[in-house]
């Protein structure tokens, strides 16, 4: 790890400069990341295109798993884009000084994770080209949306949800833009010249910047909420036995802030490494992500052990028997893999020596993010292959060309992230400014110089 | 006679000190523009249609919110599905698209407000103030045309912290 004596005090000229530092020609890592990514992204490309001239036959869904390792993709990464905005915005909102480190990449982990999480719909329904059927529009085909269907009201949520998420992260970074476009060369220059919107920093707009984003921030914070429980809705305003639970939605919700959090994690650790970014993105704010996770690892603990006890006590016979199925039947690895990944590895954290060790926080953070995928994959299959009628029981392995899409999709999240980081501050210049200039100075902490950039 | 003084700072707390002296004497359309939300973009009384905001956006999520209306109450009564003989204009379904939507059109009038608004703002700021913005350098513009003859000195000695003082024709 680094050492304090490595970087000399932060000051306000430091941030600019080190924010145009990550334009420059990146370095190995950075190359080996794209490469896999773009790899991956291809592969899945090509697989698509299979799937789109021989149909849905060659994934392994059948009656009655008609749903698989596409919507478990979509439901993980709806989950993982719904920390983003809405730990971005709560910091906002409680002047957390994580935020100006970590709020921009968080921003951005959730436009990209809804991104990914949209293809999968479109992946699942095999014909691809004919999504348009889903929107409200007058047509001669007879067709006309239910909006009582909570698969309708996905679409309304998602698009609200990208929309105002993408608006979030841009309207964050217009101050950033426009005063990187004074010092960046080449194409960046005209590019966030016209992206800055004319911004220059007068009293004025300030004070519109100023109170337009808290707006914003409030709008985000609900619609993030709302987006999650309307996935979870998918599922729970169906009869099919262990999908229809009230818990759905806060169990949906927390589970995403959980995914959401190791994936947070895990870009900004490859952030700080990459971009040798130790004075902004430190230590102890990865301690502090560490205990949000513990937090949430112990929420899933209570989400799990409701949702099993109300089975027990409170289900159907179709209920508890699914409940007992998944933990003993054909999937139980997969079930105790989950509990493993999402229960017990997290309680690692416990440890400061933990939460202060980046290899550490990788490995955790790799198997929430495996375990919260199992997770979405063992409720959404096994529910379906194990419901009402035993004569209609069924199992689903998904096939190669499935997991390559599956696959395909955490390489499409990467890619653009990456892209992202080399094209955009990858830091909030501008609040991470007005943080030193509340402080007056950068103050050490343990382990690392420290920046105190707190939300003046 | 200039039309403005533009004096530049490289300390936001240098700035600020220079408001707070101009602010004494009373002189109009003094502005000043930073590179971060530093306090002293505040000690100039935020001059701009900012008060706006919070009824657009509310304008915002009502157009929102009637759009979900129209489109499910109209388009249900124009185009009945099946629904196994339970109302077709069912409120308690219907909202989560009406919530929806009316988050959607706050979020999407407040970022649209933000852009109009804070071009309208910027218009009393000399061009070439706003390019003098940058991470170390505060811009403090002074209207002169505005000054009385016994102000000019005080102003001077208002702006004597800066690193430059220029004067736009």
């Amino acid at each position: 790890m680094t050492s304090s004596a490595s970087h000399p005090p932060l000051t306000i000229a430091h941030v600019e400069q080190d924010t145009i530092a990550t334009f420059r020609r990146p370095g190995w890592l950075y190359w080996l990341a794209l490469l896999a990514c773009l790899g991956l992204t291809v592969a899945g490309g090509w697989v698509w295109a299979l799937l789109v001239t021989r149909g849905l036959g060659v994934t392994g869904m059948n009656s009655p798993v008609m749903w698989g390792a596409f919507i478990t993709s979509f439901v993980f990464f709806i989950g993982i884009s719904h920390s983003g905005t809405l730990v971005s915005a709560i910091l906002y909102f409680t002047r957390s000084p994580l935020r100006a480190s970590i709020g921009r990449s968080a921003e951005a982990m959730t436009v990209i994770a809804i991104l990914t999480a949209g293809l999968y719909p479109l992946i699942h329904l095999g014909r691809s080209w004919l999504f348009f059927w889903l929107l409200p529009y007058p047509n001669q085909r007879g067709l006309w949306p239910n909006f009582h269907s909570p698969l309708v009201w996905d679409i309304f949520a998602v698009c609200s949800y990208v929309t105002v998420s993408a608006l979030f992260l841009y309207m964050g970074m217009i101050p950033d833009l426009a005063l990187l476009s004074r010092r960046v060369k080449g194409w960046r220059r005209p590019l966030f010249r016209f992206l800055s919107l004319g911004f220059s920093g007068s009293d004025g707009e300030w004070a519109i910047f100023e109170r337009a984003y808290p707006i914003f921030a409030a709008v985000a914070i609900p619609l993030a909420v709302s987006v999650h429980s309307v996935v979870s809705w998918d599922f729970a305003m169906t009869l099919i036995p262990g999908w229809h639970s009230t818990i759905f939605a806060p169990y949906f919700v927390a589970g995403a802030i959980f995914s959401g959090l190791a994936m947070a994690i895990l870009l900004l650790a490859f952030l700080r490494r990459g971009y040798r970014l130790h004075k902004y993105i430190r230590l102890d704010h990865f301690d502090m992500m560490a205990k949000l996770l513990l937090a949430m690892s112990l929420v899933m603990w209570l989400v799990y052990a409701t949702e099993f006890v109300q089975a027990m006590l409170r289900g159907s016979p179709a209920e508890r028997d699914v409940f007992i199925w998944r933990t003993t039947g054909r999937y139980a690895l997969l079930y105790w893999l989950v509990i493993l990944c999402n229960c017990i590895i997290p309680l690692l954290t416990f440890s400061r020596r933990v939460r202060r060790s980046l290899p550490w926080l990788v490995f955790i953070s790799i198997a929430v993010t495996v375990g919260m995928w199992f997770e979405r994959f063992m409720f959404v299959v096994t529910s379906l292959a194990h419901h009402y009628d035993p004569f209609a029981w069924g199992a689903y392995v998904p096939s190669l060309p499935e997991a390559l899409l599956c696959l395909a999709g955490f390489g499409w999240f990467g890619l653009l992230f990456l892209i992202f980081i080399k094209v955009f501050p990858s830091i909030s210049v501008a609040e991470t400014m007005q943080g030193l200039h509340a402080h007056g100075h950068d103050t050490a902490s343990e382990g690392e110089p420290a920046l105190e950039a707190q939300h003046a | 006679m200039p039309e403005y003084l533009i004096a530049e700072y490289d300390n936001p707390d240098s700035a600020r000190e220079a408001l707070r002296q101009l602010e004494a004497l009373d002189l109009p359309g003094v502005r000043v523009a930073s590179p971060a939300a530093y306090p002293a973009v505040h000690a100039t009384g935020s001059p701009g249609p900012w008060r706006w905001l919070a009824w657009l956006a509310l304008s915002g999520a009502l157009l929102g919110l009637v759009t979900a209306i129209v489109l499910e109450v109209g388009s249900s009564l124009a185009h009945p599905v099946q629904v196994g003989g339970k109302p077709v204009v069912a409120w308690i379904p219907y909202g989560v698209i009406m919530f929806e939507l009316t988050m959607l059109g706050a979020g999407a009038t407040s970022f649209m407000s933000l852009v109009v608004l804070t071009a309208l703002s910027r218009r009393g700021v000399p061009r070439v103030a706003r390019r003098a913005v940058a991470s170390d350098r505060i811009v403090v513009i002074v209207p002169a045309t505005k000054q009385q003859s016994e102000q000019t000195r005080a102003v001077n000695e208002a702006l004597a912290g800066a690193l430059s003082v220029t004067e736009t024709p």
